[in-house]
């Protein structure tokens, strides 16, 4: 145990891993800082470029980029009031305000600071929480494995989206999707209509960046987004970040930063519920426990902090799925995992068994990513204010090319990028008829493992009562059953809420109209 | 107020479309992954699961065709609702041609002179017309054609796709 935490140690901190870190941390700010250029993106655009690294020091980059990205949002929400990326949504709320009051620094290095401690706090429950885990799940067999992927999958369609059944469908297609190729099994071709292009079958990181990637860029494109562009309005005041004054204000109220951050581990550590949900939710509650509620959304510096503690922190909730069960919860986080399994490891409860190292040396890296995030955020902060002005014109041509470069690159393959341009113009379509698509790509990723499971599990005995006889899997299946049921009463109940208030509203207008006459 | 109706009803009315393609779609690949044959070596072959899951996916879609003419009844738009719809989204439209069209052109030309002339296009249709930009055009241009190319092939030993010609 400690040799291979020796070990992780010693690959980290190699000067050169941690220049790369270092530049990829700064990255991931940048990128997530331009609208438009989310922080999936981000660590796609990342991958082709660790190919040629060893699985550490590859996976460390991609982290870095990953934590980087999670605060780097901060900076737009804060200077020009437009979340970089979805996950600092709540974040604008009081930011900006702050910034625009004159106190663009302070509004910063809160920001930072917040997310610097979130990011800890979450590393620090990772570590606790995911070899437990992994421990109790290389004891699950295939009946269980499979009824958590569809657990999982339900969850997520039902938190993402405003319609649950387009969320399932959209789940299910890329499960379909996942099924076009040989089979996981026994390599069997399957629909590959005769096409040479498909006998491989459809390589799920071509499909996260053709539906992630190309359909948010596109939407950039629309009249509507594009206009934002008009209204920039760049702040102006004191640029000194105040970092030790921050740093004693935010610790003197120790309660907003823990509690926002244990909700982002929390959320985070449920598939499909990742970092935009944490912000607003922290932030919520933030508001909620404050004894001056009123102050909120006027630059009131604990919701910044909790807003930024929030998201930051879902980083290592999102990574207990991961390393101890082999499941994604976020498309961010499937990237990572390909990362892992290009570099021939295989992700699974079994990887903190096998490759210690290498799950100590993505904990190392988070925390060191994390500090460096601190550091260049607060060094780099009036440098940022210049680079969020990338006109779109810029950015989505040429992240639209860095698409087809990571495509290209993943398998040397001509046909991925016919496949990238036709996925990227169908998850265009998809989003424009309000699809979700993160149940999409994650139904990719997890299809072959349901599948695989499904079939172990009737290789190991036809029995199919044994899903709904052995207690974790009739646990799991029953929690599915749960989620959908909810989504569903939940759905009714607003759309009941809606009907009554709009029925008061004319009966109000109707008794208004007989008054006056 | 009709022109509104219509408006609104123009997303309702696609979505209704997906649901019966996807479902059409859904049914026929059911169909091919029961004509799969069965293994011998275990009881459920390489076709149930796409069976499985196609087929829940083709009863989901009919659920939402039936809850959506239930909840709503059928939406009525007009063919111009749509194409002015369409037409709003003409930025998108040319940025997705010209990158298709990069990417078929990319294995014939290279990765040099597809990528150099794709992103001068996209970012001329884009740009405001100035003669700085012009040059900001230009340089970016450059910058990402021959980057990249040079990026991948000294540093990863990744050659990206070389001119035919």
């Amino acid at each position: 145990m400690t040799d291979a935490f020796l070990v992780a140690l010693g690959g980290v901190t190699e000067p050169y891993t941690l220049a790369l870190m270092a530049l990829a941390t700064f990255a991931g700010i940048i990128a997530a800082a331009i609208p438009g250029f989310t922080i999936t993106m981000a660590i796609v655009l990342t991958l082709p470029l660790t190919f040629a690294m060893p699985p550490m020091q590859g996976i460390a980059v991609m982290l870095s980029v990953y934590v980087g990205g999670l605060s780097g949002g901060l900076f737009s929400a804060a200077l020009l009031g437009i979340p970089g990326t979805p996950s600092a949504v709540a974040t604008t709320f009081d930011a900006f305000p702050m910034a625009r009051n004159g106190q663009p620094g302070r509004a910063l290095s809160l920001g930072l600071f917040a997310s610097f401690v979130g990011s800890l706090i979450s590393i620090v429950i990772l570590i606790v929480a995911a070899p437990p885990l992994a421990l109790l799940a290389v004891k699950l067999g295939p009946w269980e494995y499979f009824a958590l992927i569809v657990f999982a999958l339900t969850i997520i369609a039902s938190l993402v989206g405003d319609s649950i059944l387009r969320g399932l469908i959209a789940g299910l297609l890329g499960i379909g999707i996942a099924t076009i190729g040989p089979d996981p099994l026994m390599a069997r071709e399957r629909f590959t209509f005769g096409y040479e292009l498909l006998t491989a079958g459809i390589p799920f990181l071509v499909v996260l960046i053709g539906m992630y990637a190309m359909s948010q860029l596109l939407s950039e494109l629309e009249p509507s987004s594009a206009n934002q562009d008009g209204s920039r309005a760049l702040v102006s005041g004191d640029m000194r970040p105040h970092l030790w004054s921050v740093m004693i204000g935010t610790l003197k109220k120790p309660f907003n930063i823990l509690r926002s951050s244990l909700l982002g581990v929390f959320i985070g550590a449920v598939p499909g519920a990742g970092s935009s949900i944490s912000n607003l939710v922290a932030y919520d509650q933030a508001k909620r426990a404050s004894s001056h509620p009123e102050t909120f959304g006027k630059g009131e510096a604990e919701g910044v902090v909790a807003s930024e503690a929030g998201n930051s922190s879902t980083v290592g909730g999102s990574l207990i799925p991961l390393i101890s069960l082999g499941i994604p919860g976020s498309p961010a986080d499937a990237v990572l995992m390909a990362a892992i399994m290009v570099h021939g490891i295989s992700v699974g409860p079994r990887l903190i068994l096998d490759h210690p190292d290498l799950v100590y040396s993505m904990f190392i890296a988070m925390a060191v990513a994390s500090v460096f995030m601190l550091v260049i955020g607060v060094v780099m902060m009036r440098a940022f204010m210049r680079l969020l002005n990338v006109p779109k014109y810029i950015v989505v041509p040429v992240v639209l090319a860095c698409c087809a470069i990571g495509t290209y690159t993943l398998n040397n393959r001509v046909s991925d990028l016919y496949l990238l341009a036709a996925i990227g113009a169908f998850g265009y379509l998809l989003k424009k008829l309000d699809y979700p698509l993160a149940p999409l790509v994650l139904g990719v990723v997890l299809g072959p493992i349901a599948e695989t499971n499904l079939r172990r599990a009737f290789q190991t005995s036809t029995d199919w009562t044994l899903f709904f006889t052995r207690p974790i899997s009739a646990l799991l299946l029953t929690l599915a059953v749960v989620s959908v049921a909810y989504s569903v009463y939940s759905y009714l109940r607003q759309r009941r809420l809606m009907a009554e208030r709009a029925q008061a509203a004319q009966n109000r207008a109707f008794q208004d109209g007989a008054s006056q006459e | 107020m009709a022109r509104n109706d219509a408006d609104a009803a123009l997303q309702p009315w696609l979505q209704l479309v997906s649901y019966a393609v996807l479902a059409v779609g859904a049914v026929f690949m059911a169909l091919k992954a029961g004509a799969l044959p069965a293994s011998r070596w275990e009881p459920m072959g390489a076709g149930t699961f796409p069976q499985l899951i196609f087929s829940s996916m083709a009863v989901l879609c009919v659920a939402a065709i039936a809850l959506e003419l239930l909840r709503r009844g059928f939406p009525r738009t007009r063919p111009g609702v749509a194409w002015r719809r369409l037409m709003a989204l003409k930025p998108v439209l040319v940025n997705l041609g010209l990158f298709i069209a990069y990417m078929i052109a990319m294995p014939f030309a290279g990765f040099i002179a597809a990528t150099f002339c794709y992103l001068l296009a996209a970012q001329l249709y884009l740009a405001p017309r100035r003669p700085l930009t012009l040059l900001v055009v230009v340089g970016v241009a450059l910058l990402f054609s021959i980057g990249p190319y040079y990026l991948f092939a000294d540093v990863f030993s990744i050659y990206l796709p070389r001119a035919r010609w």
